[in-house]
C-alpha cells in the first residue's frame, strides 16, 4: 500500500490510526456489501415486484396490490405444487434418515477394511447433482434402462418410472435418497463417534439388549445430530429443482411439478415476474415457518435436557 | 495410550454386519458402475436391451464425441472460470469477515446480525432470489453471463466461506498476532503475515468447498446462460437429457469427465466434509 507521494507525516499517522481503529468494520465491509446488494436488496425488491402485474415481455408494470397473492391461493397448480413438494419431502427425508441412521450404526461397528468402506459408501454425494441425475435417467429409461432390462429378464413388462404419475415423484425421491443418504450417514456417524465405549460396556454388564442399548444410549446422544440433519434435508428438499427439470420437466401432467418448478415456469417461461415473485415469497415463508418451528423445538429440547 | 488393534471376531452378528455392509456398498456403487460401462459401450450393445454390466467391446468414441463434437470443453471452461473467480471473491471477502468476526468486538451486536443473516441466506432457495436478480441485472445493463454468475454465486458461496473460515480462524491463538504487534508490526501486517499463513490449509479447504458448490450450481446458470456458448457443465448435461435423449454414451462420458475434478477435490477435503455445517468431521 506504498504511496509514492508522501503526505505530511501527521496526516499519514492520522489515517493509519483511523484505519487501525475501524479495522474490524472495514474488514467486514466487502462481505457486507455483497450481502446487501445480492441478498438483502433483492429480497425486498422481490416483495415489491410481487405487488405488481409485471409481464416482462410486454413491458407491463402495473400496481395490483394483493391480487397476485389472491390468484395464487386460487391457483390449483400452485396448491398442487406445494402438495407435490411435501410429498417429495416426506418420502425422501424419511427414507434418507432411517436408512442413513441404520447404515451409520452399521459402519460404526467393528468392520473389516472400514477405511475403504466408508469413503466408497459416501461416494454418491461426491458426484455433481446433474451427473447423478443423468445416471438415474439411464437407469430409469423405459426402453434401454437397467430397471427395464431387469424386468424383461424375468419376463415382466417394463415400467415407465418417470412418466407414470403414480410413481414419478417417488422415482425422483429415490434419486435424492441415493445421492444424499451418505450425508445423513456422515452426520450421524459424527454423533455416534462421540459416544464413549464404556457406556455400552456398562449397559452390557447390566444385561441390556442391542435394541435397548440403541434406544437408551445411542438415540439420546445422537438426537441433536438427528434433528440437525433432518432440518438440513428438509431445507434442501424444498429447493429440489434440477432433478425435476432434467428428469420429468414437472410431468407427467403436473404430477412432479414442485414449487420451484412452478415459479420457474411462471417466471421464466411465461415471464409473469410479479406472479412468480409472489409465489416465491409464499415458498420462502413456508420454509422459514418450518425451520423456525423446528429450531425452536430443537432449542427447547436442548434446554430441557441441560 | 496407543489404541489396541482388536481382532475382528467371527460371530454371527459380525458376519451379518459384513454382509449388510457389502449390500450397502453395492447399492452405493452400482449406479456409478452403470455410468462407467455405458460410457464405454457401443450404441449397439447399449440398445440390445440385455442385462450386461461389462461392455463386451470397449469403445472410446463417446469421449471423442462429447469433447470434439458437442463442445463439452467449452462448458468445462465456462464452469472452471466462473467457479474459480467466484471462489477467489468468496474466500477473499469471507476470510476478511471471518478474521474481523473472531478478533473484534462490534457495536449493536452487528456481528451476531451478520452471522445469523449468513445462516438465513442458506435456507433461501435459489429460485427465490433469481427473480429480483434477473430484473436487477437487466436494469443495470449487465449482460456478461460469466460476470452475472460470479456475482450470483456469491449468494451461497460467501456465507459458506464465512461459516467455515470462522472455525479455522478461531483455532489460531490471538497471542501470536499480539506478539508480532509487540515487535512493532501493525495489526494489518500481523494479520497478513502471521495469521493468514497459519490459516492457509483452512483457506484451501474452504476454497475447495466453494468450487464444489459453484461447479454444481444449476438454477442461476439455467436462467442466465441462454445460449450454448455460455452453458456451464450442469446446464450442458441437462440439455443433453432434455433435448437429445439418445446420446447416452456421450452423456455418461461427459458426466464422468466433469466429475473427475470434483472427485479429486472432495478427496482432498474429505475430513472437513462436515465443517460447513458447524460439525466436526468423521475420523
Amino acid at each position: 500500500m506504498a504511496k509514492t507521494i508522501a503526505p505530511p507525516v501527521g496526516r499519514a499517522e492520522q489515517i493509519s490510526r483511523w484505519l487501525e481503529k475501524h479495522m474490524g468494520l472495514l474488514l467486514l465491509l466487502p462481505a457486507s456489501l455483497i450481502f446487501l446488494f445480492l441478498t438483502v436488496f433483492p429480497l425486498f425488491y422481490n416483495a415489491y415486484i410481487s405487488f405488481f402485474d409485471y409481464a416482462f415481455i410486454q413491458r407491463l408494470f402495473e400496481f395490483t396490490g394483493l391480487d397476485n397473492y389472491r390468484f395464487l391461493i386460487e391457483d390449483e397448480l400452485f396448491i398442487g405444487s406445494i402438495k407435490n413438494t411435501l410429498r417429495f419431502l416426506l418420502t425422501a427425508t424419511t427414507v434418507e434418515v432411517i436408512v442413513g441412521v441404520a447404515v451409520a450404526v452399521l459402519l460404526n461397528a467393528k468392520l473389516f477394511a472400514k477405511k475403504v468402506i466408508l469413503p466408497l459408501t459416501i461416494l454418491p454425494m461426491m458426484f455433481p447433482t446433474m451427473v447423478v441425475t443423468a445416471i438415474w435417467a439411464i437407469i430409469y429409461d423405459y426402453e434401454y434402462g437397467f430397471f427395464s432390462n431387469v424386468l424383461r429378464t424375468f419376463g415382466l413388462a417394463p415400467v415407465r418410472w418417470l412418466s407414470d404419475h403414480r410413481f414419478a415423484m417417488e422415482s425422483i425421491a429415490l434419486v435424492d435418497v441415493w445421492q444424499w443418504t451418505p450425508f445423513v450417514v456422515l452426520v450421524i456417524l459424527a454423533g455416534l463417534q462421540s459416544i464413549p465405549d464404556y457406556l455400552y460396556e456398562a449397559a452390557q454388564l447390566d444385561g441390556a439388549s442391542d435394541w435397548q442399548q440403541f434406544c437408551h444410549i445411542t438415540l439420546p446422544v445422537i438426537a441433536f445430530h438427528l434433528q440437525l440433519v433432518i432440518l438440513l434435508r428438509v431445507i434442501d428438499g424444498f429447493r429440489l429443482f434440477d432433478k425435476v427439470y432434467a428428469l420429468t420437466g414437472g410431468g407427467p401432467g403436473h404430477s412432479t411439478e414442485t414449487i420451484t418448478m412452478f415459479i420457474f415456469k411462471e417466471g421464466f417461461r411465461y415471464f409473469n415476474l410479479g406472479f412468480a415473485a409472489a409465489a416465491s415469497l409464499v415458498m420462502l415463508l413456508l420454509i422459514l415457518a418450518v425451520s423456525l418451528i423446528y429450531t425452536r423445538r430443537m432449542w427447547r429440547e436442548m434446554c430441557d435436557e441441560a | 495410550m496407543k489404541p489396541r488393534r482388536k481382532r475382528v471376531r467371527l460371530t454371527f452378528k459380525n458376519v451379518a454386519a459384513h454382509v449388510l455392509a457389502l449390500i450397502v456398498l453395492i447399492i452405493a456403487l452400482f449406479p456409478i458402475a452403470i455410468m462407467v460401462s455405458t460410457s464405454l459401450k457401443t450404441p449397439m450393445e447399449f440398445m440390445s436391451q440385455r442385462l450386461s454390466l461389462w461392455p463386451s467391446k470397449i469403445t472410446w468414441e463417446h469421449y471423442y464425441d462429447v469433447i470434439v463434437e458437442r463442445g463439452f470443453l467449452r462448458f468445462l471452461g465456462n464452469t472452471a472460470v466462473v467457479s474459480i473467480v467466484t471462489t477467489l471473491v468468496a474466500v477473499g471477502a469471507g476470510s476478511m469477515a471471518a478474521y474481523a468476526l473472531t478478533r473484534f468486538r462490534f457495536p449493536r451486536k452487528l456481528d451476531a446480525v451478520f452471522l445469523v443473516w449468513a445462516l438465513v441466506i442458506r435456507t433461501i432457495p435459489p429460485i427465490v432470489l433469481v427473480i429480483p436478480l434477473f430484473v436487477m441485472f437487466r436494469e443495470l445493463g449487465i449482460t456478461n453471463v460469466r460476470l452475472i454468475l460470479i456475482l450470483g454465486y456469491q449468494v451461497y458461496t460467501l456465507p459458506l466461506a464465512i461459516w467455515m473460515l470462522i472455525g479455522f480462524f478461531r483455532e489460531i491463538p490471538k497471542e501470536l498476532e499480539f506478539a508480532a504487534m509487540v515487535d512493532g508490526a501493525s495489526r494489518f501486517r500481523a494479520m497478513v503475515r502471521v495469521v493468514y499463513p497459519l490459516v492457509l490449509p483452512g483457506l484451501a479447504a474452504t476454497a475447495i468447498f466453494c468450487i464444489i458448490q459453484s461447479w454444481n450450481e444449476f438454477t442461476y446458470a439455467l436462467i442466465f446462460a441462454r445460449v450454448p456458448s455460455d452453458f456451464t457443465v450442469p446446464i450442458g448435461i441437462a440439455s443433453f437429457l432434455t433435448e437429445y435423449k439418445t446420446l447416452w454414451g456421450s452423456l455418461t462420458a461427459g458426466g464422468l469427465i466433469s466429475s473427475a475434478p470434483l472427485l479429486l477435490f472432495t478427496a482432498v477435503v474429505q475430513r472437513h466434509l462436515l465443517r460447513g455445517f458447524g460439525l466436526r468431521g468423521v475420523h
